[in-house]
């Protein structure tokens, strides 16, 4: 369950609407901030903080393919696939990753230290591949750049 | 007036409605899947498009809202050409395993396919396979057949207010899933059942075991469980019951129905009803033959009447017996035993604080009918849960809640935790002055209203008794929510009639109401306990409420059943098992009760019981009480029987015969061989006969016959003058409460999925709800140290019991509870009792409560 803190964070989440439902997707992401990902503990918090009734919590967020719907590893490395990267070799990078660090995509490597999401675009076409590490923004890819960058996250 | 036209016939209607209804109304049929009757309308699905003349594009009728002057067309090429696309879409991931689909028959899917359907499918991708779950004991979820309607979900969330389901996913992934995914974990009242257009959600009761068409008969009767009596349509083949399902817009519940009402209704075919009668010879109960049986009765209470008097003999009637079994019972008692010794269980309740209620406020004072709560804009409630004890009752409480009323709630009440607008919880043992000092701040803004001198000078005097600034935080918002309330309904529980001082809660209730002039529900968790009275298996008065001491009525009686009634008033329930201790009573018939288990302070109960010559037990099941009398009866149950019932707002209803199920024979008859074999003869060849004597000598029930009762709509008091007999003055009030000096307090739980212990014998009821549990609160828990499941050994001054620890929520004090359900674990069984003075309700004692890892 959530502490003091997180709960006044929500409380003031809820302010901002007419109504509690309205105060759900916010406080699913604090949810997913909390428990990593949104387990069914994370989801039944976000009900009982919000009385909104569990099951329409659970439907709200099977809805929405960003929020964690299971594990992730200590850090997520979202890799865009789309077609600039694909053409300068985003998909080899996802073969690298996989070798070199033990993570496939919408998995989580052995050591837990990354999980891999394939992403949609992420606007950054003119300097493909690009992926995103946790919130951190990365671009000109390649797999040396990928061995430096992955190395400050342990 | 709005005048439209639909498929070029004029169609006038008194108020808006959609162009569906406006359509239906016209009798022209628009194919709906998404749209039910008892939901808001949704416009998801599509299929009732038409065409609307001068309106771009197709509309949906179940939407669009009929306008003057509209030309709509309901059927026309275009219109058959987007539903069969509409479908085709539909069966993209449809099973369509109609031969072994218990929908098959009665589909709507299957139906409109059969309409409007392509014949063949122009998609060739794999369909979705998701596999039929049955992880939960009640329900199977199919979601290959589910159409993502959505009716479940609706149903449940705006209707039953559980929101136990969902839609989960999105496109064409989406299902129905509850939160677990697996086991539903909810209030089981299979509502999303009834609204399932397809296949998706079965009853895993009748699984695979019938077709709808292979259904013999139909009986539309009542249900067995509570005092709301709802509607039920009972389907049998080969002598049995195959399936219990409601009818949409029929009887007090509309097509809702409870987990009992729905699923509770296989104790009717239990191995362990009763086959014949017993008779104890040598200290056993042994087989015998109803001449025996019937001889062995009559004998022994002619004996007892002749050698000891009358008064040596008493009868405990029953509320789950139909109007005709107890008012036979009754007769029988007063004419032919000679004793006016008549009470049931309903002393513990009901009938002990109706009997106060009307003799503050007048007779009839309870008699309110349940859809009127939907129109209150405050909604009071003390004193239990009525989601739990009477449910359907509960969810015109939720749907005043979505109309915008305020509930507010003293004490606990689970199943409104989400629609509760205030909510307070006193100490243990101190409700009753909080109710009284609510009463009291009520008084001091409003001043009394100068009608009712005696309760006017009651309310005073508890004025004077509290101080102005309230002892509980919430009580002052509780109290201005009242006072602000144009339009109050006040639904009393009978956990607080319960209590030695329980007669005072009941006079706070009545002030509220009076002041308020509110409406008043009594919560009823039997299905007869108003026809009891009624019909007079009350120790003062005859059937229709006349008062026994009246001379005139008695006389009247007399009369009418040739013979004489003898003058004194009879001693009530808990009086008679007192009596029975002191050898006061000498026999006892006992009419489908078990008080050995269903009161408090069970070992004493089955000692006094003991103690008397003679017991007679006329039940369905070898109950505690039944295993220690002298002569057992099997009698008939539920669905074997007609009867009327007269339900908590006092309309009456017919309970009709739908099976053959065991061989007992009627409580009616049953009394009319015992009575003619102790020389007053019955002249009752059938049920019907008996409420045609019934609406001859009661005045609530004057001219009422069984036609008149099967139109529906017959509340009481029906032709009749209920008689207003009050008090003058008010009894005494008892003290309050003392401190105790334990860390928990034990205390009855009413769970939504039994009552009595009829529900033990129902496999389903027993699926959802296996055994006891101790619930307790979350800080119990941890100062306790235990956890969920936890083995515990719960000991009271009276016994100890061994069940699980669950842990609830909505507790928010010291209280623990327990439920009286299940044999040898009923908490009345480690509970005691003190005799509330004026009601002659049992007060729970003793309930300091000691709990020690088992």
């Amino acid at each position: 369950m959530f502490n003091e803190t997180v709960l006044k964070e929500i409380e003031e989440i809820k302010a901002r609407y007419p109504d509690r439902r309205s105060a759900l997707l916010p406080s699913l992401y604090i949810a997913q901030r909390e428990f990593g990902w949104l387990s069914r503990e994370a989801m039944e918090s976000v009900s009982k903080a919000l009385n909104v009734p569990e099951a329409r919590v659970r439907g709200t967020a099977s809805f929405y393919a960003m929020y964690k719907h299971k594990p992730v590893g200590r850090h997520l490395i979202q890799l865009c696939t789309n077609i600039s990267c694909m053409i300068l070799g985003a998909e080899k990078l996802v073969d690298f990753l996989g070798t070199k660090y033990d993570v496939q995509p919408n998995g989580t490597s052995r050591d837990n230290r990354f999980s891999l999401v394939i992403m949609e675009c992420i606007g950054a076409c003119g300097t493909a591949p690009a992926m995103l590490v946790n919130t951190d923004f990365h671009d000109n890819l390649s797999e040396k750049r990928i061995e430096e960058i992955l190395d400050k996250y342990k | 007036m709005i005048t439209l036209t639909i498929n070029e016939k004029e169609v006038t209607l008194d108020k808006p409605v959609s162009i569906l209804e406006a359509a239906r109304q016209a009798g022209i049929k628009i194919p709906t899947l998404c749209y039910h009757e008892a939901l808001k309308p949704y416009g998801g699905c599509r299929l009732c498009v038409v065409e609307v003349e001068r309106m771009p594009r197709l509309q949906s009728a179940c939407t669009l809202m009929a306008a003057d002057g509209m030309v709509v067309t309901t059927e026309s090429e275009v219109i058959s050409k987007v539903r069969r696309g509409i479908l085709e879409f539909l069966l993209i991931n449809h099973p369509l395993d109609c031969p072994y689909c218990d929908k098959a028959g009665e589909c709507e899917l299957q139906d409109l396919v059969n309409k409007y359907g392509p014949t063949v499918g122009r998609y060739k991708e794999e369909k979705r396979k998701v596999p039929e779950s049955h992880k939960d004991q009640i329900l199977a979820r199919n979601m290959e057949r589910c159409v993502v309607c959505t009716r479940c979900v609706r149903m449940c969330n705006d209707v039953q207010g559980a929101s136990a389901i969902t839609i989960i996913g999105r496109g064409d992934r989406s299902r129905m899933e509850p939160f677990s995914s697996a086991s539903f974990n909810c209030e089981y009242c299979g509502n999303c059942l009834t609204v399932c257009p397809v296949g998706a959600i079965l009853s895993r009761l009748y699984i695979h075991s019938f077709r709808p068409w292979q259904v013999d008969k139909e009986v539309e009767t009542i249900c067995s469980y509570c005092g709301v009596g709802c509607s039920l349509v009972v389907q049998v083949r080969d002598d049995s019951i195959k399936r219990v399902i409601p009818e949409m817009g029929l009887g007090v519940n509309k097509g809702l129905l409870c987990s009992r009402g729905r699923f509770g209704y296989e104790y009717i075919n239990s191995r362990e009803r009763l086959k014949t009668p017993l008779v104890k010879k040598n200290g056993r109960l042994e087989e015998s033959t109803w001449s025996e049986a019937l001889n062995l009765v009559a004998e022994k209470l002619s004996e007892i009447k002749k050698g000891e008097g009358g008064s040596a003999i008493a009868g405990i009637a029953s509320p789950r017996c139909s109007n005709e079994d107890n008012y036979a019972f009754q007769k029988f008692m007063r004419m032919v035993c000679g004793s006016n010794n008549i009470d049931s269980v309903s002393r513990t309740g009901f009938a002990a604080a109706q009997k106060f209620f009307e003799a503050l406020l007048g007779q009839g004072i309870t008699a309110n009918i349940i859809e009127g709560l939907k129109n209150s804009e405050v909604i009071f409630v003390v004193g239990g849960d009525p989601t739990s004890v009477n449910p359907i009752l509960g969810l015109s409480i939720r749907e005043a809640s979505r109309r915008g009323a305020k509930i507010i709630v003293l004490g606990n009440a689970k199943g409104l935790d989400r629609f509760k607008n205030v909510q307070v919880i006193p100490p243990v043992f101190k409700d009753v002055d909080a109710l009284e000092e609510l009463l009291a701040g009520v008084s001091r803004v409003k001043g009394v209203r100068g009608e009712k001198l005696d309760i006017d000078q009651g309310i005073r005097a508890l004025s004077e008794k509290y101080s102005e600034k309230m002892s509980l935080d919430g009580l002052e918002e509780l109290k201005y929510a009242l006072l602000d309330s144009p339009s109050t309904s006040i639904v009393f529980g009978m956990d607080l009639v319960q209590r030695a001082n329980g007669h005072r809660a009941i006079f706070a209730v009545a002030g509220l109401t009076y002041l308020l002039e509110a409406r008043l529900y009594l919560l009823s968790d039997r299905p007869n306990e108003q026809g009891l009275i009624d019909v007079g298996c009350v120790p003062d008065m005859l059937p229709g409420g006349r008062p026994l001491n009246i001379h005139d009525f008695k006389t009247k009686f007399e009369t009418a059943w040739g013979g004489s009634i003898p003058d004194k008033d009879g001693v009530t329930l808990l009086e008679i098992i007192e009596g029975a201790r002191n050898n006061d009573i000498k026999a006892l018939y006992i009419m489908g009760e078990n008080p050995v288990f269903n009161l408090p302070d069970g070992p004493f109960i089955k000692d006094a019981l003991g103690s008397l010559d003679f017991l007679v037990v006329q039940d369905i099941f070898l109950t505690e009480t039944a295993e220690i009398a002298d002569v057992v009866l099997p009698a008939l149950g539920w669905s074997e029987k007609s009867g009327t019932y007269t339900n908590l707002e006092r309309r009456i209803q017919l309970q009709k015969k739908a099976v053959n199920a065991s061989s007992g024979m009627e409580d009616w008859k049953i009394i009319s061989e015992v009575s003619g074999k102790m020389g007053y003869k019955m002249a009752y060849s059938e049920v019907e006969d008996i409420m045609d004597e019934i609406a001859e000598v009661s005045p609530l029930y004057r001219d009422l016959s069984y036609r008149e009762i099967a139109k529906g709509n017959c509340l009481w008091p029906y032709h009749g003058e209920p008689l207003r007999g009050e008090i003058h003055e008010l009894p005494a009030m008892a003290e309050s409460a003392g401190n105790y000096g334990s860390d928990f307090y034990l205390a009855l739980e009413k769970p939504l999925f039994h009552s009595g212990t009829l529900s033990r014998r129902s496999q389903a009821l027993m699926k959802i709800c296996p055994e006891p549990t101790l619930k307790i609160s979350g800080a119990a828990a941890e100062k306790l140290g235990m956890q969920d499941g936890d083995r515990v050994k719960v000991s009271t001054s009276t016994g100890s019991s061994e069940v699980s620890v669950s842990i609830d929520e909505s507790i928010k004090d010291n209280r623990v509870l327990l439920s009286n359900n299940f044999e040898g674990r009923g908490v009345f069984s480690l509970l005691t009792y003190k005799l509330d003075p004026v009601t002659k309700a049992p007060g729970i004692e003793g309930c300091e409560v000691e709990i020690q890892k088992g």
